[in-house]
């Protein structure tokens, strides 16, 4: 039994589509009104069919007050840690304290070199996202004295000035399936964001992967607390017997199950259906909390 | 010297986040004071500006978005095209970018080309660039709203070249006068005009002395560094309306300017089409090189090269760019509500092409007795969606992306086709813009005659700008698609006609049948609706198609019929050549007809083949109700190929069986066709109606019928 303990949240991942416009802002907003804490967004900037992720995340955030926003995950890639930092900051000063990092290593390489951008392979991808992340602490770290000096294999920082500072510490989330990122997960993140539909072997690998996760934080001396378990889900509400196909209740019996067992603490659901949004946030997530709370207090 | 520009007048956005509201806060105040811009820079320890420009984009919702002085040190030119595109779509339109030129003139000049290229959706295929600074190997493209300038901020002679080849935008503080010559050589030198270049000044207040500089320094966009609002108000107030008097009456064109049309967009003109006398009062115009014509030259099945887009808004715009047709009257002219036209063109290559997609509105008008009133430019699916919560509908067609103007003019033959009628079953009143510009009104009692052509060969006319339609009571319904093994197609085909025909009404059928791929078996789709929420009724109809032949797949469910119609992707019609599609109007699928068909599918010359039942509440109507008159048929048979020849030969098989077609799935335009369409009573009084309301033949884009020599 794996409990970290983490206070549950309930989130949405909401297809960031460019057509028609505004029509994931519209979920965005219907995610905060229907009592999610968390609206998140994929980032594939060659696909075109796409809106520009942060872009998205930016605009969403001006047009709402409460629920945190996330990319679920951002290309490092195609992007620049200290413009990450910066926007990040900016974005949490603009909005109240609501943005959170999902950043990933990237993977798709073909795309990702058709729009210029540089090919890694995955142990230099790993090696990438560890700097970066390290550019993003000492830049968001407005209050330590003197510049940013990084002088990394991938990135470089000659002397940047700090700041801005975000308004609250920013967690980064880290989508990772594989030992080595895993491990740096648990070494520098604050949360682990990955896919049910892309687990091996379904919830059950989760054990395997939390271990990792673990292993690296006992590495670097942080409790395995210290990096939060997400798990991006899908499925259908319905009569079915299987996982995440039944009625809510039966949905909130299995989501109970994975934070009790698996420690999994935010469960954020696929869907661009406003009223499947609804039934997660208002009969799923409450039945969750009780459930998990039940558990932890007996 | 001077450019004609229209005058403009900015503001310098900061983005110190001691307060994070303030920026946002001042931009909305600019909006208020009616400034036409906001520009924001980014600076160290302040906001990412795009960022804040994002957020500003989100709450405001006319002033426009300048991103300034964006440094290509930190950003990929590739992601801010991305970005660019994407904020423009969201904010309606309203983004611009500027650059930050650096010392690198070569770098700017690469930039510019990066993002163009990756905006360049007109131009089909993967964006490719090979410089020195950026590499784009083959990367999607994706278009912003509308053509987004680009500006650089900077100085020297180099980079002042790159922005006369390359930019849509100067900006600087000062030195106007001597850096827009060598901007203008170097405009000239790429076969651009210099007004083509917009010279912006930033000034730290309103206190320079300003007329000059835009009357003979080029300035055209001056943009205000300052924070203090009594400053900016008193601007807005005062300062601005004494400058735009003063241009008014000192400089030629004033401050309104004349409008900017690059060269490359000029050179892309079409032959014959008096581009300059075009109506000031359209929503919109779309010539072949604006960026929006991708968007407009194409159907979804159908690729065009029109020589103008005019897109009307309200009715008495359609009349204006009527007029402004038949003053071309060797053009083609093409009338487009969604696109989707088959035989009415929708579009055509170096004619005029008259929008009213802009005209979409759907109102209820009178819920007693569920009177609707939609434009021409709604599409179905969105009609469904707006009906659904009064618990009504309307029957279309099949697909919810279709608009209603040609569906609706013609006929409709939708998923409630025979429970509930024909969708012109259901139009009570027309609004119509006749040939001779007037708009007339057509019901039962009101221009009847006309109001009897309208239902059926709508299209030879007028434009129809407001349809009115009575709505029936439809709950939910029972929707299947059920796959079916066809390894006897003529069987199957037999049966299914039988089973259709037979069937109470409330169910309607379509069926798909297509040639097997090699190795693959014979297989049928059929998409069926019964109008009833009673799953023993639902089955019960739907049973019988089930049991016809062995299942590879089904899905049935209860569920709104809005629902049904929202299957249409929101993709932008890039369709390219011609459809071929030809339409038959049949009694009954007998045996014979099943194997003419299933010879016809066999040959490999038909890729599509599609029966839609009819008759039941369509039949009702009696042939001369309307202009739609083959109302004994109990199905419409569609089949589409790849040649003009190979179809009509395969399909010169199955004429024999039929009594008419259904004009919107013919694509031929043999002379022959009009009888087939309309029989020979409903044709002779189309003929004298055509004659009354459209004697010069102006519109003849849709199963033109010739005027007829008046009767009487």
């Amino acid at each position: 039994m794996t409990d970290y303990g983490h206070e549950l949240l309930f989130g949405s991942f909401v297809t960031p589509t460019a057509r028609p416009p505004l029509q994931a802002v519209e979920l965005a907003v219907a995610a905060e009104e229907t009592g999610l804490d968390l609206v998140t967004f994929q980032d594939h900037p060659y696909q075109p069919s796409f809106h520009d992720t942060w872009t998205l995340m930016s605009f969403v955030a001006a047009r709402t007050s409460r629920i945190r926003i996330s990319a679920n995950v951002l290309n490092l890639p195609l992007r620049r840690p200290s413009v990450i930092a910066r926007a990040a900051a900016s974005l949490d000063r603009l909005s109240g304290g609501r943005v959170e990092l999902g950043i990933g290593a990237g993977g798709f390489w073909d795309a990702i070199e058709a729009m210029g951008g540089r090919r890694l392979t995955p142990g230099q991808s790993i090696r990438a996202l560890d700097e970066a992340v390290t550019i993003m602490r000492e830049l968001w770290a407005a209050d330590e004295r003197g510049g940013v000096r990084v002088d990394g294999e991938f990135y470089q920082v000659h002397g940047a000035k700090r700041g801005p500072a975000p308004a609250h510490p920013i967690g980064v989330w880290i989508g990772a399936y594989k030992p080595r990122l895993l491990r740096l997960t648990g070494r520098i993140g604050d949360g682990w964001l990955p896919s049910l539909p892309y687990l091996p072997d379904g919830p059950a690998s989760l054990a395997e992967m939390n271990k990792h996760i673990d292993e690296g934080a006992a590495a670097a001396g942080r409790k395995p607390a210290a990096i939060r378990r997400f798990l991006n889900i899908g499925g259908q509400f319905g009569s079915g017997a299987g996982l995440l196909a039944g009625p809510p209740q039966q949905w909130a019996e299995e989501l109970t199950d994975l934070a009790l067992n698996y420690g999994t603490s935010g469960f954020i659901l696929m869907t661009d259906d406003p009223a499947a949004m609804e039934v997660f946030a208002q009969e799923v997530a409450p039945r969750v909390r009780e459930l998990v709370a039940a558990e932890r207090e007996g | 010297m001077n450019y004609a520009h229209r005058l403009e007048f900015g503001v310098a956005v900061p983005g110190d986040l001691e307060d994070p509201q303030a920026g946002p806060a001042l931009a909305r105040l600019a909006e208020e004071l009616g400034y036409d811009l906001v520009s924001v820079s980014g600076a160290p320890g302040h906001a990412d500006a795009w960022t804040l420009l994002s957020w500003i984009a989100a709450t405001t919702s006319r002033i426009r978005l300048v991103a300034g002085g964006l440094s290509l040190a930190e950003r990929d030119p590739a992601m801010l095209a991305r970005a660019a595109a994407s904020l423009d779509h969201l904010s309606g339109g309203r983004v611009e970018l500027g650059l930050a030129g650096g010392d690198e003139p070569d770098r700017v000049a690469e930039a510019i080309d990066v993002v163009h290229a990756l905006w360049n959706a007109g131009e089909r295929g993967l964006a490719r660039y090979d410089g020195t600074f950026y590499r784009l190997a083959g990367a999607r493209k994706a278009a912003p709203a509308h053509e987004i300038p680009v500006t650089v901020r900077g100085s020297g002679a180099d980079l002042l070249r790159v922005i006369g080849a390359k930019a849509d935008g100067w900006s600087g503080t000062d030195g106007h006068l001597a850096a827009s010559r060598i901007i203008d050589d170097a405009a000239r030198a790429a076969g651009r005009a210099p007004r083509e270049i917009r010279r912006v000044l930033e000034v730290d207040d309103g206190s320079t002395d300003l007329l000059p500089l835009i009357g003979t320094h080029g300035v055209g966009t001056i943009v205000l560094r300052t924070t203090d609002r009594e400053a900016l108000t008193r601007f807005a107030r005062e300062v601005a309306p004494a400058l735009r008097a003063a241009v008014d009456a000192t400089v030629p064109h004033g401050s309104s300017g004349l409008p900017v049309r690059k060269a490359a967009a000029l050179a892309r003109r079409r032959n014959g089409i008096d581009y300059d006398a075009v109506p000031a009062s359209l929503a919109e115009v779309i010539e072949p090189g604006d960026l929006a014509y991708y968007r407009f030259r194409s159907g979804y099945l159908r690729g065009g090269a029109p020589g103008i887009v005019l897109r009307a808004a309200t009715p008495a715009q359609v009349a204006d760019a009527l007029a402004f047709a038949r003053r071309h009257p060797g053009l083609p002219l093409s009338i487009r509500s969604a696109g989707h036209g088959i035989s009415g063109r929708s579009t055509n290559d170096g004619g005029i092409v008259l929008d009213v997609s802009l005209l979409d509105g759907i109102e209820v008008v009178d819920e007693a007795h569920r009177r609707v009133r939609i434009g021409p430019g709604a599409r179905w699916m969105d009609v469904a969606a707006a009906l659904a919560p009064y618990g009504w509908a309307l029957s279309s067609g099949d697909y919810g992306g279709v608009g209603v103007g040609g569906l609706a003019t013609a006929g409709g033959i939708g998923f409630l086709g025979r429970a509930h009628g024909l969708t012109i079953d259901h139009l009570r009143e027309v609004e119509i813009v006749l040939a001779d510009g007037s708009l007339a009104r057509a019901g039962d009692t009101e221009n009847p005659d006309l109001f009897w052509a309208v239902r059926g060969a709508g299209a030879n006319f007028g434009i129809v700008t407001s349809f009115e339609f009575e709505a029936d009571e439809v709950g939910p319904v029972g929707f299947a698609q059920l796959i079916s093994d066809a390894s006897d197609p003529a069987g199957f085909l037999e049966r299914w006609g039988r089973i259709v025909e037979s069937s109470p009404r409330d169910l309607t059928s379509f069926l798909v049948l297509g040639p097997p791929r090699r190795g693959q078996p014979w297989v049928a789709r059929t998409l069926s609706v019964v109008d009833s929420a009673e799953p023993e009724t639902v089955l019960a109809r739907l049973q019988p198609i089930a049991d016809i032949a062995p299942l590879y797949g089904q899905q049935a469910q209860i569920l709104p019929y809005a629902a049904v119609m929202a299957n249409a992707s929101a993709d932008e019609h890039r369709a390219r050549g011609e459809p071929i599609s030809r339409s038959g109007l049949l009694d009954h699928i007998t045996p014979e007809f099943a194997a003419a068909a299933a010879r016809v599918l066999g040959s490999g010359g038909i890729f599509f083949f599609e029966i839609r039942s009819v008759g039941g509440a369509i039949a009702d109507v009696s042939p001369c109700a309307t202009a739609y008159a083959h109302r004994s048929a109990n199905f419409q048979v569609v089949a589409m190929g790849t040649d003009d020849q190979v179809v009509d030969a395969l399909w010169a098989q199955l004429t024999p069986f039929f009594d008419g077609l259904y004009l919107s799935f013919e694509s031929s335009l043999r002379p022959g066709r009009i009888a087939d369409a309309f029989p020979p009573r409903t044709l002779a009084r189309l003929r004298d109606l055509k004659a009354k309301y459209d004697p010069d033949n102006v519109f003849r884009d849709n199963f033109n019928i010739r005027p007829g020599e008046r009767t009487t």
